[in-house]
């Protein structure tokens, strides 16, 4: 059975519980204590010791003129109803919170470009670097198209997100699906996880938020190769405005014809050279 | 704000200045997720461009030394520095991407497995097998020699080591080596070498042979060896080879297209413009067609061989800036511009 995230940001609330408990489970070393003043992020990003990352996107794209009595609470809500003196609600757009983690991408570049076989496919099907192989030559990091594993400098090798391996095989799920509160980080079957996303999505176009997509199924959007991913998110805008690319490659598909390019460019050099020792 | 009536607090409800997204700041510049990052750098220092240099250079001098034994020219010296040449360059090799490892004490970890998919995994191995193979024939070499004394094991290696045999077996490894570097950097995510997958390989062999060719002839001119006829058919390579370089590295930009722009940002634009286009391939060029003179021959070849550097050095400093800049990242994974798996070229 392939195990698997389900991410919803449009519950998520910014607690960065996950973050804390990933940290707190997996014994990950703390980063330090910058302040960066972009929203309320100060993690900034996935790394080698960060495995769960909320990251805050103040989206200000609806940009309305607010006119007559307006009702805080019903614009925080983002409800939309026609207001006396035709007010309306949406002004101030919606603060988005989303808790990224690794992809555990169905075709991992990631494994492949592995050069030691440490990262490997799990009985889970997760993708799960063993750190007794990991040697530490960082290819890998270039390789991944979501920017998620990352080299520990002052270990060496390479880290990210196990998606649990050891809770799973004790038949717990998750530390940050566990402490999440408001259930946007959901674990469980791949297939399953997949139904659950798109009877959301249904749900929430039901009541009018038309742009709710799932993230990391080949069936939207071409995932190039990688062929969707084990960890899904149910997204509300723009891919890229989450920092995600829109539509993720396999760079290692390309392999094959480099070596091809490069055999005609060594014949072709052979015999420009050879021809040089006729008289 | 004391100042602020009412009303234009009024006026600026609607357009609400939250605090710092770079959508609503005019004063910043960053664009997406705050202009971080979405893809991650490769950690590599200058240990690797070295490396992809000598790597280069080790492909170039096995194919010369090669196709002068196959094709009967007669050199002494020249089969001498290139057997020596194959064995220093596949000791060092093996130092420098030992000493990139983040763990180097687990380096033999790359032998564990085979993986055709991964062009890391096919370098280790080629690395393995190519150096084995210079070992043997530089061990030859140095018991024909002397260099080993005078015991049994050297008149029996002497004998016994068919280093022309091994040499021509050497060479397919050897060009894989010198292509690979290129193949190896663009099988990632990276915008400036991932879209150009197809000639980053040949790009970089080509390179690797124009600076052997070089190295050749600058070391047969400092010990004053080598027959009159390797100069010549050295330089006439190296002619024909710089071409071909610079058309490849022309094809590259084309194809890079917008991608390309860190290789003329303020900080590369030196090393790859001045280092590799003008220094390393047009001034050698200029120089190569005028008269031959041993000083000017030894000028244009430290040139080359400079500008081969500088290339190394360039590309891999242009894949940071490349993977640094979401802007890059983003276009180039949105829509047709990122390789596809069904894309024929």
């Amino acid at each position: 059975m392939a195990t698997g995230f389900l991410t919803d940001t449009t519950v998520c609330i910014g607690c960065k519980a996950c973050e804390v408990a990933c940290k707190q489970w997996n014994q990950i070393p703390a980063d330090g204590y910058e302040l960066t003043g972009d929203s309320y992020d100060n993690t900034k990003q996935l790394s080698g010791t960060t495995w769960r990352h909320v990251a805050f996107i103040e989206n200000p794209k609806k940009q309305r003129k607010l006119t007559g009595d307006v009702d805080l609470l019903a614009l925080a809500e983002d409800v939309h109803q026609t207001l006396p003196g035709g007010a309306e609600l949406d002004g101030l757009g919606r603060w988005t919170f989303m808790s990224d983690v690794c992809k555990h991408c169905v075709e991992a570049a990631c494994q492949q470009a592995c050069p030691t076989g440490a990262i490997i496919r799990n009985e889970f099907d997760n993708v799960y670097i063993q750190p007794d192989v990991c040697n530490g030559c960082g290819y890998c990091v270039p390789a991944c198209p979501y920017g998620v594993i990352t080299q520990v400098p002052e270990d060496g090798r390479v880290f990210k997100c196990t998606l649990c391996y050891d809770r799973q095989r004790d038949g717990l799920e998750p530390a940050c699906a566990k402490a999440c509160p408001t259930n946007s980080i959901m674990f469980g079957d791949v297939e399953e996880l997949k139904q659950v996303a798109a009877e959301r999505v249904a749900t929430l176009h039901a009541k009018g938020y038309e742009n709710a997509y799932i993230y990391g199924t080949p069936e939207i959007g071409g995932t190039g190769g990688i062929n969707g991913d084990h960890s899904k998110f149910i997204l509300m805008d723009e891919p890229e405005t989450y920092n995600l690319p829109a539509h993720p490659f396999l760079p290692q598909a390309k392999v094959k014809g480099g070596f091809v390019a490069s055999a005609v460019a060594a014949t072709v050099l052979g015999a420009v050279v050879a021809l040089a020792f006729r008289d | 704000m004391a100042d602020v009536t009412q009303e234009t607090r009024q006026q600026q409800n609607g357009k609400i200045e939250t605090s710092h997204h770079p959508e609503t700041d005019s004063q910043r510049k960053d664009k997406y997720y705050y202009g971080i990052p979405p893809i991650k750098r490769a950690h590599w220092t200058w240990q690797i461009p070295i490396y992809f240099w000598i790597g280069g250079i080790s492909a170039g001098v096995q194919l010369f030394t090669t196709l002068a034994n196959v094709l009967g020219h007669k050199d002494e010296a020249l089969t001498r520095i290139g057997r020596y040449t194959a064995l220093v360059t596949m000791i060092l090799s093996p130092i420098l991407l030992i000493w990139d490892l983040g763990r180097p004490e687990r380096f033999y970890n790359m032998m564990r497995i085979w993986k055709l998919r991964s062009p890391m995994s096919n370098q280790s191995w080629a690395l393995v097998v190519y150096g084995n193979l210079a070992g043997l024939i530089a061990a030859r070499q140095a018991a024909e020699d002397g260099l080993l004394g005078r015991g049994l094991l050297p008149r029996l290696v002497a004998r016994l080591v068919p280093a022309r045999f091994l040499s021509v077996l050497a060479l397919p490894v050897a060009l894989f080596v010198g292509s690979n570097t290129g193949t190896l950097l663009s099988a990632t995510s990276v915008p400036i070498w991932a879209r150009n997958w197809m000639l980053m390989g040949p790009t970089f062999l080509a390179s690797g042979v124009s600076t052997a060719l070089s190295y050749l002839s600058l070391v047969l001119h400092l010990g004053h060896w080598g027959e009159k006829k390797t100069h010549h058919v050295l330089r006439r390579a190296e002619r024909a080879t710089l071409l071909i370089e610079a058309g490849l590295i022309a094809a590259s930009l084309v194809r890079m297209s917008r991608w390309s722009k860190p290789l003329f940002s303020r900080e590369i634009a030196p090393l790859f413009v001045g280092g590799t286009l003008l220094g390393g391939i047009a001034a050698p060029l200029a120089l190569l067609s005028g008269k031959e003179t041993r000083g000017k021959s030894m000028f244009t070849s430290t040139l080359v061989l400079l500008g081969g550097l500088a290339l190394r050095f360039a590309m891999v400093q242009a894949g940071r800036k490349s993977a640094d800049d979401p802007e890059a990242y983003f276009t180039f994974a949105r829509g047709e511009n990122a390789p596809q798996p069904e894309d024929k070229i």
